[in-house]
């Protein structure tokens, strides 16, 4: 791979362009360390601000952040593309789904209130190195345990809310200290004993609420239980839609966060999930912690669903979540399994389903489109290193750019024209009337320019063949498009634009390369 | 890899005849309630042709699961694979009016999904569990998207043509359950054969020991000097094709030809365990992948025999019977045994 490399990584520019970055990063630890001094003599009061603010300029806290915003800007840009290539507005779809959730931030409170806790028990359980993908089982559990105890027994205004949400805590927790069990002590995988757990859960639940707990009286489209009664709900605090399960996931955070990070149990915990062995040789017991906080990730989940049955929906619906526990998932992962970054992360995606409404009115985008952006979100932070990779490109690029002109700009406008050509050819797909030959080379185009825009990027010579290959193929577009009757000038164009620029490149690239060649 | 009776009857002997057994107890009570020889015949008939097609989409992702776990990435996404393989099926075909288009689309749809997840979890070390749930949820959002686009429509799209039904020579004239053989996809033969080859790629070529070998223990695979990165890459793209296969056959391969929103329902799951309750090997997973297929069809089956009407109250523990299994399973009543290497990404080591 290095030895196709454009650019000699030996450049003396480089040195310079490191060791800025490298001194900006001293200062910044220099500043702490002061800090770190101040604090100490601080009077008690400022200190922990003080503390506080020293761990804000720490590497190991901005790299997670920089990572989740380039995650979602990623995402963004991509789901834009799909927008544009399905024929809607993007920038008016943005720009509604934007003030719509602004307009209504009662709503993505609400939207993210469930988020909140099934993102808590995800991060919960992974900070003991578990994976809990079955917050979705869990959840309905725990919203059907509540549910039964909103309409069996009556009890007075303050406790029944309580008492119901203490019970979908408890069923959640059950539903998770089981494959806890399986893990500690029979060695069952936890990813897929938690994952069949959920179907189970789900099948389970929808035969009690479609058997022994229907709701008796006329014909029911969906299965439901009776109605919680009015002792049960928990109060709407903001506006029509925000209920007092938001403030029980707020104080969730903060006492997820002080287990974590303040008590034995939360130490023990991390201490399993970083490394098994030495916290065994240590004297921490690692099969009690990983049922224990299995059981606590449940419990969590299972508020989740207590929560919304109780502020929301006030019965317990066959099939009511509409992935609830699997978008808790995303919640942990966006926010790296920080409690707060958790919170931060489930506003987000209820900031955008939130604002999927406005967008689906406005722009008239399906709503679904939100779904995909999620999806595009976890699967770019899935990646940590594309985006270390693209950082790392795109600053070889500037040194490349500083070093000389002509190449990088020629590479530029070489990528510019294959992106667009890959967005064109990901159009023409559309054109099925041009036969399959047609489509069949559109679709190998798109996937070609795709591979060349990341060559070039990659500043690998290798880009320019493809994309040589690429122009080829427009021309051949352009004949069969002709053969077929339709006005293929453009496509033809395109073609004789990335021809030209293409050929230039290689020109330019063999040729100079080979002039260094010779004068080495 | 010798061919042992012992270990195949100690491993693999428990499903068959638990299946076996089932099956004969079933029939035996539906003759006694029946007690009418035609109908009789017609529902056994009825009760292998249902098998059989709902056990194909199970068997081929569980199959595309077992290349990638063999090769040691896990691949939760099979459910997201399957339901951008059965969108692109019926999308190729509407859009150029042959199914057999439109299968290959899917196949290659599910690859191209696959290959998401390989570039992520093999190429970039992220991780396999979180790369998987994106391309879940992608793929749901994805497909649901283009539905609204390509058809305008919610939740199901325009029937389109489906995929020929053969019906075999010699199979259709056996006595009883001859039926069953009269009017099935080939998709549903396609997949006995491709569990045959799977079996043989897997442990009688040497790509199959490479792959093994990466997913059981990488840095030796190294050693010998081949890339654990590219045997990686390659399981999870055949994965994600046999997953747009399974794809295809839901969507184009069955009586009603069309795409309708989530319609995999959990199958990529059940795949899965199926995967898992057949010890990553391909006879285990035909077998696993039958057996929960009857399971899945026993609940219709019930309904067609008025005295066990009641049965169907409880449809809902038929349909939990896959998953309880796994857990079972896995709780120590039979050992299953993961490929060691699983889900760890593999880092070659710097020169220093």
């Amino acid at each position: 791979m290095s030895e196709n490399r454009l650019q000699d990584t030996r450049e003396p520019s480089n040195e310079t362009q490191t060791s800025l970055l490298s001194r900006i990063q001293a200062d910044v630890e220099q500043i702490r360390i002061k800090l770190v001094n101040i604090a100490e003599e601080a009077p008690r009061p400022i200190k922990p601000i003080i503390v506080a603010v020293a761990k804000l300029l720490t590497w190991t806290f901005w790299k997670p952040v920089i990572w989740a915003i380039f995650s979602v800007i990623l995402a963004v840009i991509t789901s834009a593309v799909i927008m544009e290539l399905s024929g809607y507005n993007s920038s008016e779809a943005f720009i509604a789904l934007i003030t719509g959730a602004l307009r209504q931030f009662d709503r993505v409170l609400f939207f993210s209130t469930p988020l909140i806790f099934t993102g808590l028990s995800v991060a919960f359980v992974f900070k003991s190195g578990l994976f809990n993908i079955g917050a979705e089982g869990q959840l309905y559990m725990g919203s059907m345990a509540a549910a039964i105890l909103g309409y069996i027994i009556p009890l007075p205004y303050g406790v029944h809310p309580l008492v119901c949400l203490a019970t979908g805590v408890l069923a959640g927790a059950l539903w998770g200290f089981l494959p806890g069990l399986l893990k500690a002590y029979r060695g069952a995988h936890e990813v897929v004993t938690t994952m069949m757990l959920t179907y189970t859960a789900i099948l389970f639940t929808q035969w009690l609420a479609a058997g022994p707990l229907k709701e008796p009286g006329e014909f029911q489209w969906n299965a439901q239980t009776a109605r919680i009664l009015e002792t049960a709900e928990l109060p709407t605090i903001w506006g029509n839609y925000l209920h007092a399960g938001f403030l029980v996931a707020i104080v969730c955070v903060i006492v997820v966060a002080f287990i974590l990070n303040r008590t034995v149990m939360g130490y023990e915990m991390r201490a399993v999930g970083l490394n098994e062995a030495a916290a065994e040789t240590a004297g921490i017991n690692p099969k009690k912690n990983m049922a224990l906080s299995l059981a606590i990730g449940g419990g969590l989940a299972g508020l989740a669903g207590a929560s919304e049955v109780q502020g929301n929906l006030h019965r317990f619906y066959n099939l009511w979540s509409p992935g609830l526990g699997f978008d808790g998932i995303t919640v942990a992962v966006l926010g790296s399994n920080n409690p707060f970054g958790c919170l931060l992360a489930a506003i987000f995606f209820g900031f955008l389903r939130a604002g999927g409404n406005a967008m689906h009115q406005q722009a008239h985008v399906p709503i679904e489109m939100v779904g995909v952006m999620q999806g595009l979100v976890v699967l770019f932070v899935a990646a940590p290193r594309l985006v270390q990779w693209m950082a790392d490109q795109s600053l070889d690029y500037g040194k490349w750019f500083s070093v000389e002109k002509a190449r990088p700009i020629l590479f530029i406008f070489n990528m510019a024209i294959v992106l667009y050509g890959a967005c064109f050819s990901f159009s023409l797909l559309g054109e099925t009337q041009l036969g399959l030959a047609f489509i069949g080379i559109s679709a190998a185009v798109s996937i070609l320019s795709i591979a060349a825009f990341f060559l070039l990027f990659a500043r690998n010579w290798r880009g320019i063949i493809v994309s040589l290959i690429v122009s080829m193929c427009w021309f051949a577009l352009a004949v069969i498009g002709m053969g077929a009757g339709a006005d293929t000038g453009f496509i033809f164009l395109v073609g004789l634009v990335q021809a030209v620029l293409s050929g230039l490149s290689l020109l330019l690239v063999k040729g100079v390369g080979q002039s260094k060649g010779g004068g080495a | 890899m010798e061919f042992s009776m012992k270990r195949f009857l100690r491993r693999d002997v428990i499903i068959p005849v638990v299946l076996l057994a089932s099956i004969t107890i079933l029939l035996k009570l539906t003759y006694d309630t029946v007690d009418d020889t035609e109908t009789f015949y017609a529902l056994t008939g009825w009760l292998l042709e249902a098998t059989l097609q709902s056990a194909t989409p199970l068997i081929l992702a569980a199959l595309g699961g077992m290349f990638s776990e063999k090769s040691g990435v896990v691949n939760i996404g099979l459910e997201g694979m399957m339901l951008i393989g059965a969108f692109a099926a019926v999308a190729a075909t509407y859009f150029f009016y042959d199914p057999w288009i439109g299968l290959i689309v899917a196949v290659l749809a599910g690859g191209a999904l696959a290959v998401v997840h390989a570039i992520i979890s093999v190429k970039m070390k992220g991780n396999h569990i979180v790369s998987g749930t994106g391309i879940i949820l992608f793929a749901a959002g994805f497909t649901t998207l283009m539905l609204e686009v390509i058809w305008n429509r919610k939740g199901m799209s325009e029937q389109v043509a489906a995929l020929p039904k053969v019906s075999m020579p010699f199979l259709r004239d056996i006595p009883i359950i001859g039926v069953a053989f009269d009017n099935l996809s080939p998709i549903v033969y396609f997949t006995f054969v491709l569990v045959i080859v799977s079996w043989y790629v897997m442990y009688r070529t040497p790509f199959g020991l490479r792959l093994r070998a990466a997913g059981e223990d990488p840095s030796t695979l190294d050693a010998a000097g081949v890339s654990v990165e590219k045997y990686r890459f390659v399981g999870v793209v055949i994965s994600g094709l046999l997953a747009g296969l399974g794809g295809a056959y839901l969507s184009i391969g069955r009586e009603l030809p069309a795409f309708g929103k989530q319609m995999t329902a959990g199958r990529g799951f059940i795949a899965l365990a199926a995967l898992i309750f057949g010890n990553w090997s391909p006879l285990g997973v035909l077998i696993a992948g039958l057996f929960f297929g009857f399971l899945d069809t026993l609940r219709f089956f019930v309904g067609f025999v008025p005295a066990w009407e009641w049965v169907q109250g409880y449809s809902q523990f038929l349909q939990m019977m896959p998953f309880v299994l796994v857990v079972l399973a896995l709780a120590g009543i039979r050992k299953s045994v993961p490929p060691k290497a699983i889900a760890v990404p593999y880092e070659k080591e710097v020169k220093a």
